[in-house]
């Protein structure tokens, strides 16, 4: 007994038994895989199958009621198998030039593709380049399991990117055969708690539905448990965190939602099939069918009215497998599908695409990074969010703007990268425009936060206090900080102005030190306390709340390191501004620890009022460690004793500079007289000469003698004095040389 | 050495040349050079024909036309081009090259004939 149903094949209506239909359709699927790299592929199958059709026109004509597996075997033996081409295909076209030796070149590998053997980017099961699909099919292993070890490499190294572009550039491109009897993860509809994805895994994995539901629930669970424990002896109300965020149970939820938005529902009955594994043909759609037929009967005694909802969920689930069915075998005959041999004009193609995706990917990840960063950014701010916000609205803000604004990018991005990872394709459109959604909701969550917060800013105040001090025997007041006696260090999330934080104060050091001229012959200290808030009692509360006190001993004064907030005051810009007023006269001294410890800081624009009259060009910025004078025109720095030195040793510079200036003209000088001199004596010496060479007269002698030791005389002081210079020239020089 | 497999080498050879011969005696439907092929014992799968055809065609050897059928779809029948008798000629010069030169390697060689006729006695 066999079924017959009847088949639209080339135009024609045919009766077929189901099984011959079954082997024409493989035989026709697997000369499509033969052919596939064939430029005129659709046209050989077309031709073929419109042989087949007039084969089949024949046999009914003969007399037979229907195309029997017999007829079918006939004809698809005196057409050939694409194992029995393969021989004789190989070398036939060797005549037709170049582009026939591509066609050599595939065909032969076509054979062997379905015998397995050479590694192929397979065109069929592909997310970027079908690299993977490859690999998967050449090592008959499941995709996503070769996807997901590139996926790994990739981000550990990152060398796994370079591979894939390496290979798609390398691997040639068809279509290969999927492996028939992969499973494949879906979520199970008929049995689930919230989404079915437990139960899909259980099914995919062979296990019992309870396992994997246990291992997403019990950390949940354990939190909830751990959370009413913490809020029962610690009186800590804070249940949202502590459920969602409890680490492990906080990993598993966000598991489980991208697990739920990644894989898709087993809606029609051959993805149910594809589910539990089995093989997927028409009798066991059939039979799941029937199966769920079963199932919704006894559903329909159960629930009553809901039959109808479900028999018309089952009717359009059955005619979505009709519907695939159909399209998938109009997808086999038709024409539609277009497959060029575009192996090498496409490599070009091929590596700009894989750049575009490269960068995109880098984006993508630069982008989940910021995101990533900004929830960690967040969740170090988190302990101080108790000093920010105020009532349940703010802390409800903050969590909407943490989780939907900065976390539901981070669950868009995962899911989309492991959709892509699994090689889902057609996304749910549902999934998008939610994503984008909750986003908005979490921006619009983020600008009213933003704006209670500001408001909580609104107004300001300030107080001032004025403390009495000693007034310091010796002229000179020196301002130092106390070192604390605990120190926390190794906080990696660092904020100016905050020494440090546990859990029920906060510790500020938000504060500012300025020096002014004293209207009297007295040293005088007081501060300025200020704070914002909502409204102006609001800050003035708030300015109460700041305890900020000095202390002095001797001409010291000691500064508190800062103020701390308890718990329950808010965070609105708290401060300090410390004025020292110092008499003309007196000396003051700020230690090094003052600006070391203290520090100015403030949130928005701060406070742009008026200093009163004291606010003059008085408050010159002042430096640690220096000790000031006040004049009449306001602050000056003492000469400490290197300064003195300093100012010594720059006027000994100053000196030698005018020193060495003397000393070159002294020696131009002098110089200059040698010269004239040397003239004047050589004019001197002419004369002599010009006496001597007159008529010589014994009367005279004695006076030529005397002037001849005259002149003997006279030279070797010349002489004497050209030998002294030389030295002294050097000298000289030298002396040049060190001023320049 | 597979036999099979060189004797199949040789027929691969000759069979594009064969169908262009058949095709050239006029328009022809492929299932009847099948046949033709068949009744000079020369046998062909039908499923190498088609894609041999059609390459063929895109090559402008062949064009072709459609014709209707009362046993079935449309039937495609083939036809030559004059590009495609050019190739045909070239082919079938080659094929006398190639037949005589078989024929001269495989008849006995001529010059051991005679040299061989003068120690018969």
């Amino acid at each position: 007994m066999k079924k017959v149903i009847n088949i639209n094949f080339q135009g024609r209506v045919i009766p077929i038994e189901e099984s011959a239909y079954d082997m024409l359709k493989q035989y026709v699927e697997s000369l499509r895989k033969f052919f596939a790299n064939e430029e005129g592929r659709d046209e050989i199958i077309n031709d073929i199958e419109g042989r087949i059709a007039e084969l089949f026109g024949d046999s009914l004509k003969k007399g037979a009621t229907c195309i029997t597996d017999d007829t079918v075997n006939e004809i698809i033996n005196s057409m050939g198998r694409p194992e029995d081409f393969e021989g004789e295909e190989s070398n036939v076209h060797s005549q037709l030039g170049g582009e026939e030796k591509e066609y050599k070149f595939n065909n032969t590998t076509a054979g062997e593709t379905t015998a397995r053997g050479r590694l192929y980017r397979d065109d069929n099961e592909k997310i970027l380049g079908g690299v993977c699909g490859g690999l998967a099919n050449y090592l008959r292993i499941d995709p996503t399991i070769v996807r997901l070890v590139f996926a790994l490499i990739t981000f550990m190294g990152g060398s796994g990117i370079l591979l894939y572009i390496l290979l798609w550039i390398i691997l040639p491109s068809r279509p290969l055969e999927g492996i028939s009897s992969t499973k494949r993860l879906y979520r199970n509809p008929d049995e689930r708690v919230i989404a079915g994805v437990a139960s899909g895994i259980a099914s995919y994995f062979d296990i019992a539905v309870w396992v994997p539901r246990l291992i997403f629930a019990f950390p949940l669970v354990l939190g909830i448990i751990t959370s009413i424990f913490r809020g029962a002896f610690w009186m800590d109300v804070d249940p949202f965190p502590g459920i969602i965020f409890g680490s492990f149970g906080g990993t598993l939820f966000v598991v489980y939602a991208v697990l739920w938005a990644v894989i898709p529902e087993a809606k029609s009955a051959s993805e149910k099939l594809e589910m539990r594994g089995e093989k997927v043909d028409l009798n066991t759609i059939k039979n799941t069918i029937q199966e769920d037929l079963e199932g919704f009967k006894s559903r329909a005694e159960k629930w009553g009215g809901e039959f109808k909802d479900k028999a018309q969920q089952f009717g359009q689930e059955f005619g979505q497998t009709v519907g695939q069915k159909g399209q998938q075998f109009g997808a086999e005959t038709g024409s539609a599908m277009k497959r060029g041999g575009r192996r090498l004009g496409g490599i070009i193609a091929i590596l700009f695409k894989a750049f575009f995706l490269f960068i995109a990917g880098i984006l993508a990840f630069a982008l989940l990074v910021t995101l990533l960063a900004f929830m960690v950014a967040g969740v170090g701010v988190f302990p101080l969010k108790n000093f920010f916000l105020e009532g349940f609205s703010q802390n409800f803000l903050a969590w909407a703007t943490l989780l939907l604004f900065l976390g539901v990018p981070v669950v868009a991005f995962i899911t989309w990268l492991i959709r892509r990872i699994m090689g889902i394709k057609s996304g749910n459109r549902y999934l998008g425009f939610t994503f984008a959604g909750l986003w908005f909701i979490g921006l619009v969550c983020g600008g009213i936060l933003t704006y209670s917060i500001v408001r909580n800013f609104d107004a300001t105040a300030r107080e001032k206090h004025e403390y009495s001090i000693v007034q310091p025997s010796t002229g000179k007041l020196i301002v130092k900080v106390p070192d604390s006696k605990v120190k926390v260090y190794g906080r990696w999330f660092k904020m100016d102005g905050i020494v440090s934080m546990n859990d029920d104060s906060l510790f500020l050091n938000n504060v500012r030190l300025r020096i002014v001229k004293s209207p009297d012959s007295a040293y005088h200290i007081y501060s300025h306390k200020f704070s914002s808030g909502r409204d102006e009692g609001a800050a003035v509360k708030n300015i109460h709340e700041i305890s900020y006190n000095i202390n002095q001993s001797d001409s010291t004064v000691w500064l508190d390191r800062g103020f701390s907030l308890k718990k329950g005051t808010k965070f609105r810009n708290q401060g300090v501004q410390l004025t020292i007023q110092v008499p003309v006269g007196k000396r003051i001294l700020i230690d090094r620890t003052v600006s070391r410890r203290l520090n100015w800081f403030h949130v928005g624009n701060g406070y742009d009022w008026e200093w009163d009259e004291e606010w003059n060009s008085n408050n010159e910025d002042w430096n640690s460690n220096i000790e000031y004078i006040m004049t009449p025109g306001g602050l000056e720095r003492v000469k400490t004793k290197e300064d003195i030195e300093e100012e010594k040793r720059r006027q000994r510079d100053q000196d030698r500079e005018a020193d060495s200036e003397n000393a070159v003209e002294q020696y131009k000088k002098s110089k200059e007289e040698l010269q004239k001199e040397y003239e004047r004596k050589q004019r001197e010496a002419e004369d002599l000469k010009k006496e001597l060479d007159k008529p010589v007269d014994t009367t005279r002698y004695r006076y030529k003698k005397a002037t001849a030791m005259n002149e003997a005389e006279t030279k070797p002081v010349i002489e004497e004095r050209k030998e002294s210079h030389v030295p002294f020239e050097a000298s000289r020089l030298l002396m040049m040389q060190m001023v320049y | 050495m597979d036999i099979q497999n060189t004797q199949s080498q040789m027929r691969k050879g000759v069979l594009e040349f064969c169908i262009l011969s058949i095709i050239r005696q006029g328009e022809v439907y492929p299932s009847d050079i099948v046949d033709r092929m068949k009744a000079a014992n020369l046998h062909i799968l039908e499923g190498t024909l088609y894609p041999l055809l059609t390459r063929l065609k895109n090559a402008g050897l062949l064009t072709y036309r459609w014709v209707e059928s009362n046993s079935g779809p449309p039937r495609k029948y083939f036809v030559m081009t004059d590009k495609g008798l050019e190739f045909y000629n070239e082919l079938e010069r080659t094929w006398q090259e190639l037949a005589d030169a078989v024929q001269a390697l495989t008849q006995p060689p001529v010059t051991s004939v005679h040299e061989e006729t003068p120690t018969q006695p």
